[in-house]
């Protein structure tokens, strides 16, 4: 029994890597279709990106509705957070329940409502509308990482802040902020992803003027399979390389660069 | 001490509600509105009558695709768990040095748009991919076709499902007590059966937790089948899709939306009785 499970296991990271690993060599093939092992390597479709605003607007489209979703998510989130982590209060179970339900929608049916729904507010197509419909669907993830952290929050410091004569704006700004910060940066980084990477409600309401980068690739695979594909899917994974791999990279070598005294030094009042 | 901790917590004030209100207000505007509207059109469009909804309970093409997604999401969940719990299993069995790096590999696949994974695996399957292009090595004249099939989208969702399934079961199994297997052993468990009686029912929770949110998942999944699937055995979101896209159909389009927001929330409705539906995501 053990056997066979650790040699499946064995074939199952296989299956979950082989997929990760062929995007890259193919945007360097210089085929003109599918074709793998590629038959030569250039970086013509590198170029073929870089330079064609069929696919430059819709990233920059991605980037700008992230951002703005992000922006506004944020707003929303964070004092929510606060009232639904420290306050206890009729009807908490049931907003909790609520601020969750975006997560429990499919996507396909967001988006049959928000086609007729923008449409009505003569938002549909434009990057408002997106950025409206987003702000929705990462409700619940920015809310549960920050809700995690703000769990964890060691009230003491700021019982301390305030018994040493601080207002409490004051102990917001300088005690209850910094110590949030990381959980915050890493809820709105979830937010951005999370947008940046949303496809189905995109691929109905953002249409011509607003296309996402998502909503461009699902065109292009489902019409002509352009080559420039393997491209952006090269660009896009190594951006979550670069975003799993170099947190725990930067803190190792911040450590060894620092020295071990002053280290510790950081932690003394 | 807890009282005191309470005490400070429950002060009644208006705070909370302040604080509270912007959130609720923009999602019963932008969320429950658009939800609501597509019940509507379920039943307005295009004149008032239940018929889009005797039109999709009763027509074959309808009740066939009903039972194709159902059929779809059924074996992606179980191939998932025969991907996913070796894997966990395996993490639990090697250095922690491997285990990490397995554990960046199956978080890398999880952040990586499901887009590119989908056209990853239009590469490998496709007719002049790598896979093909063994079975030819091997002396097949004529390859079995792969892509477009109902075999490229079930592997290809199996694949982008995983993680959430491997990440569920290794969260449970690292918390086993090894002592636990250990006395089992010594008190003359087998292979097969301390396998059975101990180590499966100990890991059922998280088996439980993926199998849901992977079903509840593929049941509403659009880009993959519709990209890679076979055009004649459609899953109901791409159907949706196709209804409002290419025949403006918003009536039928929403009613299949409706009954497909009906199953789900009813999953979801029983797993939150019995587990809480915070620990799904947690």
């Amino acid at each position: 029994m053990n056997r066979l499970l650790l040699s499946v296991g064995v074939l199952a990271v296989i299956f979950i890597a082989a997929p990760l690993v062929i995007v890259v060599p193919m945007s360097f093939s210089n085929a003109r279709s599918l074709q793998f092992p590629p038959p030569g390597y250039w970086l013509g479709y590198y170029q073929a990106y870089f330079s064609d605003v069929r696919w430059l607007q819709p990233t920059w489209n991605s980037i700008i509705i992230a951002a703005g979703t992000t922006v506004l998510t944020m707003l929303l989130v964070v004092p929510a957070t606060f009232a639904l982590v420290r306050h206890r209060f009729a009807g908490k179970s049931v907003a909790d329940l609520m601020l969750l339900m975006p997560l429990a929608v499919p996507h396909i049916v967001m988006a049959v409502g928000y086609y007729s729904f923008l449409g009505k507010l003569g938002i549909v197509q434009t990057h408002l509308g997106v950025i409206v419909a987003h702000t929705c669907l990462t409700v619940p993830i920015a809310f549960l990482v920050l809700s995690a952290n703000l769990k964890g929050f060691d009230r003491t410091l700021e019982r301390a802040a305030i018994s040493l004569g601080a207002s409490p704006w004051r102990t917001f700004i300088h005690v209850t902020l910094p110590i949030l910060k990381p959980g915050l940066v890493v809820s709105a980084l979830f937010t951005f992803v999370q947008s940046f990477d949303e496809t189905v409600v995109a691929i109905f309401i953002s249409g011509r003027d607003a296309a996402t980068l998502p909503r461009k690739m699902f065109d292009s695979i489902r019409q002509e399979a352009d080559p420039v594909i393997a491209v952006v899917s090269t660009l896009l994974f190594l951006l979550v390389l670069a975003g799993i791999v170099a947190p725990p990279l930067w803190k190792s070598l911040r450590a060894r660069l620092k020295p071990p005294a002053l280290a510790t030094a950081d932690h003394q009042p | 001490m807890q009282a005191s901790i309470t005490r400070l917590t429950e002060r009644p004030t208006l705070w909370p509600w302040l604080l509270l209100t912007p959130l609720a207000l923009y999602l019963a505007i932008f969320f429950v509105v658009p939800l609501a509207d597509v019940v509507m059109m379920s039943f307005t469009e295009p004149k008032l009558t239940l018929s889009n909804y005797t039109h999709v309970l009763t027509g074959t093409l309808y009740q066939r695709v009903f039972i194709n997604t159902f059929a779809t999401a059924l074996l992606v969940t179980l191939v998932c768990l025969l991907v996913g719990y070796p894997l966990a299993y395996l993490m639990t069995r090697v250095s922690p040095r491997t285990a990490m790096l397995i554990l960046t590999l199956v978080t890398m696949s999880f952040w990586t748009s499901f887009l590119v994974r989908t056209y990853a695996w239009m590469v490998l399957l496709g007719d002049s991919g790598p896979i093909i292009g063994f079975i030819r090595a091997l002396g097949v004249e004529q390859p079995p076709r792969l892509l477009f099939t109902r075999f490229s989208s079930t592997l290809a969702m199996v694949h982008i499902l995983a993680p959430y399934m491997i990440m569920n079961i290794y969260s449970v199994m690292r918390k086993i007590d090894p002592v636990l297997i250990r006395s089992a052993q010594s008190l003359g468990a087998k292979s097969g059966s301390l396998f059975r009686h101990v180590y499966l029912p100990l890991t059922a929770p998280g088996i439980a937790n993926g199998s849901v949110l992977v079903f509840v998942i593929c049941l509403g999944f659009y880009v993959t089948p519709v990209l890679l699937g076979s055009p004649r055995e459609q899953m109901i979101a791409g159907l949706i899709g196709h209804q409002i896209d290419e025949f403006l159909a918003f009536g039928l389009g929403s009613a299949m939306a409706v009954i497909l927001l009906i199953i789900t929330l009813t999953i979801l409705t029983i797993y939150h009785r019995r587990f809480g539906l915070d620990k799904l995501w947690g």
